[in-house]
């Protein structure tokens, strides 16, 4: 049954991932100006070629039949990267930032991609979790994989308190809530000395069963930076919640959850529960920020509510619309574009931020619907209606 | 790969050098820069920016010198997380020796353990919370501005001194604020002053309504503000809306040009400042400081920490000239700094790299301009202070 119509052939997913591998090698290593641009131009270019003569095209295709060997490919791509970078911090940081955020933007993807429930305060929920990895490494002997778990808890049930709220709106007024959620949670930290006030906490390094994170691996004369501890636990992480993410849109619960965000009232007469739908999305999407976050803050070892702004949700939102709204392989591709670009962008200084806004308008003008558009689901792999 | 990258830097390096006319044989060492370039303290962190870069400018036009240098900016956006991204870029680049970095306490907090980690001596030149010297004892974090402490000791002797009896205290929650609260209200107690009221402001507030009405029934002789610029304008201009006729005292977050230019001359005029380190105007080498940051053209002014972070990079590059660019040598000879002359007045600094700053300068607006207490016509007894 699984292959009823012969799909398309693996190559051309397993091509595209060794280019896509290949530019984030270079791209990383970039330093100067005329480097950074031109990459930038140059995939730009490279792929409005490539889409010209179909090749995006076959290559979806591909990767909607070949869906194990695409994804084994992207780790696989990523392990590479590691591997050419193993004794550089600074790439190695920026991958396994890059890596947390999309398990956050997965869990937003969730929330307002497939239920509809608009979440504004992605960075809060993303904050509660690295809140509480530093209280919980300070004041007890937790082991640190059950911190990370009790962030995602935390997150989950302090956003449990919106629950009634957002369900009890609609539309802007739902967003608004969660706004003025996240603007109290930063100042209610600011103003807390218990959780350290405006100035923040520090966290020890990570520890999984006796394994110190924070010590880089040495084997014989060759250092591997400790940052690539990192960035393994967040690919592991980042690999489970992108599985889990894409079961549920597969499942009956994602076409509930698609038919909840599509027409509520439809849904109710058809018997669905709305808002036991809405609230698992909104619970799940913040528990996989908490997650994320508990790594994020032992990672770099300071939390403050500075990084927790109404400006950081935003961030996180446009990272989930610029990928293209429900669609996780997107949202993985913007969000290593909008974390990366900006840092690349380094050298033209106080103007950075205006150029990297401007790439992003650019980007949605001439793609409204964001990098990669939700498809529409496929079940039996190659096949067309 | 890193072979090849340095190779091409210094080829880069050896061209500019070439089109430049200089001895091309001097060899290339890089500095970094990191301060808030983007949001809203950027006017301070683009003039620190300019600082360091003039002292780089200055060093490399100096033919005595033995290296060239290279300045290496990296913006911080006042964000702990950045901050700690671009300081591990930095820390973990070999090429860089030393850094001039942070204004903002909360960056400055969350990077020492990156510059301990990693062996990077840095000279923060603007965040002024204590703890960023003195929770650790890290020999490569030093500090040539002064912190909180000393600031408001001198402002609280000083304001007692004027015959001032009454107190509302208005802070922002950052560390910043929080911290001037803090001080300030621990030496007016000392000094025999009263605080009638304080008040906690977010730092992106607009309306002050509720607190300055408030405010105004406590009948203050004094507004202590503890908080920057963009606040301190807005809280200013509601205070003469609700018509509170008191002094306006603010904190070295304050001491901009962009204070005066928000308020008008009227409105600023007054208004007092406390910061760290000897009138730089009065000093010759203030005055070759100013002289050569207007001789470059830019676009911005320095602000009040531009000589820090011109003395900051100076110190290091000091340093660099005598034991050559090696980042524990420089971190060595950094702890070694005593009565360094400077253009913030001497530098010295104790076992946890702190700058014992003896020196608190007082500023009044007089007439559109910060003027120095005790040059002003308030200092001289030509014009009073309200209440006075």
């Amino acid at each position: 049954m699984k292959r009823l119509i012969d799909p398309a052939s693996a190559f051309p997913a397993l091509i595209s991932m060794a280019g896509v591998t290949l530019f984030t090698l270079l791209f990383l290593h970039a330093e100067s100006q005329e480097a950074v641009l031109g990459l930038t131009l140059g995939a730009a270019i490279a792929l409005l070629l490539l889409a010209r003569f179909g090749w995006n095209a076959r290559a979806a295709a591909s990767f909607a039949g070949h869906s194990g060997a695409g994804n084994a490919s992207v780790i696989i791509g990523v392990l590479v990267v590691v591997a050419v970078f193993y004794d550089q911090h600074f790439p190695l940081l920026m991958l396994a930032s890059v890596l947390l955020y999309i398990v956050v933007c997965l869990g937003l993807n969730l929330q307002f991609g497939y239920a509809g429930v608009v979440n504004f305060a992605g960075a809060a929920f993303f904050g509660i979790g690295c809140y509480t990895a530093a209280v919980l490494t300070e004041h007890s002997a937790l082991p640190h994989l059950l911190v990370v778990v009790a962030g995602g808890v935390m997150a989950a049930g302090i956003g449990s308190l919106l629950i009634l709220p957002v369900l009890r709106t609609y539309g802007h007024y739902a967003a608004l809530i969660t706004i003025a959620f996240g603007i109290l949670f930063r100042v209610f930290l600011e103003v807390n000395d218990a959780l350290g006030g405006p100035q923040g906490m520090k966290l020890p390094g990570m520890e999984i069963f006796g394994w110190k994170l924070n010590d880089g691996l040495t084997f014989g004369d060759i250092e591997v930076s400790f940052y690539a501890n990192y960035v393994l636990v967040a690919l592991a992480m980042a690999a489970v919640a992108f599985m889990l993410v894409r079961r549920l849109e597969r499942s009956w619960i994602g076409l509930n959850l698609d038919a909840v965000r599509l027409d509520e009232t439809a849904c109710a007469a058809f018997g669905i529960d709305v808002a036991r739908w809405k609230i698992t999305a909104f619970t799940l999407g913040n528990f996989l920020a908490g997650l994320a976050g508990a790594v994020y803050a032992m990672m770099t070892g300071f939390v403050a509510p500075n990084s927790f702004t109404f400006g950081d949700s935003l961030i996180l939102v446009s990272i989930v619309i610029l990928g293209g709204i429900g669609n996780p392989w997107g949202l993985t591709v913007a969000t290593a574009i909008v974390l990366i670009l900006p840092e690349k962008l380094q050298f033209i200084q106080e103007y950075r931020l205006l150029l990297y806004a401007g790439l992003v308008i650019l980007i949605l003008l001439f793609r409204p619907g964001g990098l990669m558009p939700r498809q529409v689901r496929n079940y039996f792999p190659g096949w067309k209606p | 790969m890193n072979l090849k990258r340095s190779a091409i830097v210094s080829i880069l390096g050896l061209t500019l050098a070439a089109a430049a006319g200089m001895a091309s044989a001097k060899q290339t060492v890089k500095l970094v820069f990191i301060g808030p370039l983007t949001g809203g303290v950027s006017a301070n962190g683009i003039g620190g920016r300019n600082s360091a870069d003039l002292a780089v400018r200055l060093r490399n036009q100096d033919p005595k010198a033995k290296y060239s240098y290279e300045l290496v900016s990296y913006d911080d956006e006042c964000k702990p997380n950045i901050a700690v991204q671009v300081a591990t870029k930095a820390a973990a680049d070999n090429s860089i020796i030393a850094g001039v970095t942070h204004y903002c306490s909360v960056t400055a907090v969350a990077t020492v353990d990156t510059y301990h980690k990693f062996g990077l001596p840095v000279v923060v030149w603007g965040a002024v919370l204590p703890s960023i010297t003195y929770a650790n004892k890290f020999p490569e974090i030093h500090r040539v501005n002064g912190t909180m402490i000393n600031q408001n000791d001198v402002a609280a002797k000083f304001m007692t001194g004027l015959k001032f009896k009454r107190w509302v205290v208005i802070h922002d929650t950052t560390d910043y604020g929080k911290g001037h609260n803090q001080y300030f209200s621990e030496y007016l107690k000392k000094y025999g002053g009263n605080i009638v009221g304080t008040f906690g402001v977010t730092a992106d507030q607009q309306d002050f309504t509720t607190e300055l009405t408030k405010a105004k029934e406590l009948k203050p002789d004094v507004i202590y503000f503890g908080g920057l610029t963009p606040l301190g304008v807005r809280i200013r201009s509601q205070m003469e809306k609700l018509g509170i006729n008191a002094v306006f005292e603010g904190t070295s977050g304050i001491k901009s040009d962009a204070f005066i230019e928000g308020l008008g001359n009227k409105l600023a005029e007054g208004s007092l400042s406390f910061i760290e380190g000897a009138p730089w105007e009065k000093l010759p080498g203030g005055l070759y400081f100013t002289g050569k940051y207007a001789q470059q053209k830019y676009n911005e002014a320095p602000e009040a920490y531009g000589p820090f972070a011109f003395a900051a990079a100076n110190l290091i590059m000091d340093a660099i000239e005598k034991v050559g660019p090696n980042r524990k040598k420089v971190t060595a000879e950094l702890g070694n700094v005593k009565d360094r002359d400077s253009i913030i007045g001497k530098v010295t600094f104790d076992d946890h790299g702190q700058n014992i700053v003896p020196l608190i300068t007082k500023y009044v607006v007089q007439d559109g301009k910060w003027v120095v207490w005790e040059d002003s016509e308030y200092g001289s007894g030509k014009r009073k202070l309200k209440g006075q």
